[in-house]
């Protein structure tokens, strides 16, 4: 058995002359969280459709939980929980859509289905048309959850949740899926929630996987390296991600060997101000944000 | 003991649990043969990974200073960790060396360093 549950390589999803998906390479390995990032329009929900089957692939090769997603996406989707476009039929009751949705999924739990309803204080004998944009999302992971995946997507799970209910979600999928060897994949803008429960990190643009890393091993090799005035331009030193200057310093960050670094810089006679470590949100700008050049990033393991 | 992770630090989260955790051995609050929460407990209290927190527990008990029942918990099984005096001066010495920079930097005396680091270690009590 494959200990991958998501493959793809060289995956492509054109729409006319829009390249949503352009050549990406992602792996997800069986039992991870894994925190799928991407500003909007990156092409994270254009991917999720593909590897549920519910869009055709424009090229390229991809398996979930073994499975290609061309051939055998009612297999998938019987032991994948997805939450991506949290519109269901907008006239039923949670109660309605739970006995609904029980006959799809051998492994339906209705004590989750409660357990869930009590935890997101929902309302199920309430319509979903009549229910707030975070309740609707609420009932959507609740029906996603009882199903009883092995394979949990949530595209964006706490937009529009209040503090107490996102605590109590994070709560949900490190006791229920991190613990349980279950797969998480999770896309969110929250970072530092996404900082908490990752374990594995894509960062995605423009529809290519730009870095792909374990979140531990970005923290330990990311550096940022301030400096006295200006010392190296970017080529001279291969692990620059980016340099700049401004008011007598300049600041460098490193995608790995801070250490040899500094200490080349200081055998130039360059002051090193300090190294500091960043968290993702910064890793985040510094791969993809404004005026970056869009080239993959690799991460030492 | 109450444990705190702060994940926009860009500081490892299984570093500051394992920090935390030496700090509490070394203040006292943790004493020889008290039990810490399993992984999956600690896990789901602090939001984090259960992975992040086994791996500071596996560090741990590399060290020393935890001891792993299998299925029975875990527990401080030595408040000073049975490492080779080399190895832990090897393990402080990059620390002394930020205070050292710092304390320069702001023009500090030698001696009032000094009498700094030692203030700090007896507000640590005679938990050694």
């Amino acid at each position: 058995m494959n200990d991958l549950a998501i493959e793809t390589h060289a995956l492509h999803k054109h729409y006319g002359d829009i390249r949503a998906v352009d050549g990406l390479d992602m792996h997800v390995p069986r039992g991870a969280v894994y925190g799928f990032l991407g500003r909007n329009g990156a092409g994270k929900t254009t991917t999720i459709r593909l590897l549920a089957g519910l869009a055709h692939a424009s090229g390229g090769e991809m398996r979930v939980l073994g499975l290609d997603p061309r051939v055998d996406s009612i297999a998938i989707l019987e032991r994948t929980g997805l939450v991506i476009e949290k519109m269901l039929l907008p006239s039923m009751t949670g109660n309605d859509l739970v006995r609904f949705n029980r006959g799809f999924f051998p492994r339906w739990s209705d004590a989750l289905a409660r357990k869930y309803a009590e935890v997101f204080e929902l309302d199920m004998t309430r319509k979903f048309k009549k229910l707030s944009t975070g309740n609707r999302t609420k009932l959507c992971l609740l029906l996603a959850l009882a199903q009883g995946a092995e394979l949990l997507v949530l595209d964006e799970p706490t937009a529009g949740m209040d503090p107490v209910v996102t605590d109590q979600l994070l709560r949900v999928m490190v006791e229920d899926f991190a613990n349980e060897g279950r797969t998480l994949v999770l896309s969110s803008h929250h970072l530092s929630e996404v900082e908490r429960i990752a374990e594995w990190v894509g960062i995605i643009d423009q529809g290519k996987l730009l870095l792909e890393a374990r979140l531990d091993d970005m923290r330990t090799n990311f550096r940022r390296v301030r400096v006295v005035g200006e010392a190296l331009a970017l080529a001279e030193w291969p692990d620059i991600v980016s340099a700049n200057t401004g008011e007598g310093t300049t600041e460098y960050v490193v995608r790995a060997n801070a250490d040899a670094f500094a200490a080349h810089l200081g055998s130039q006679g360059t002051t090193v101000l300090d190294v500091t470590p960043l968290n993702l949100s910064e890793i985040f700008l510094e791969v993809v944000g404004k005026g970056k050049t869009n080239v993959p990033v690799e991460v030492l393991a | 003991m109450i444990i705190r992770v702060q994940p926009g630090l860009g500081v490892p989260i299984y570093l500051q649990i394992e920090s935390q955790v030496k700090h509490a051995i070394a203040a006292g609050a943790l004493k020889l043969d008290n039990a810490l929460p399993s992984v999956r407990k600690l896990a789901a209290e602090l939001r984090v990974n259960p992975n992040t927190v086994a791996r500071a527990y596996q560090n741990l008990e590399r060290d020393g200073i935890l001891r792993t029942v299998p299925g029975g918990g875990c527990y401080v099984s030595s408040q000073s960790p049975g490492l080779l005096k080399s190895e832990k001066l090897r393990r402080l010495r990059p620390i002394a060396m930020q205070l050292a920079v710092e304390a320069k930097q702001l023009r500090l005396a030698r001696a009032e360093l000094l009498q700094l680091l030692e203030n700090s270690y007896d507000d640590l009590g005679e938990a050694q």
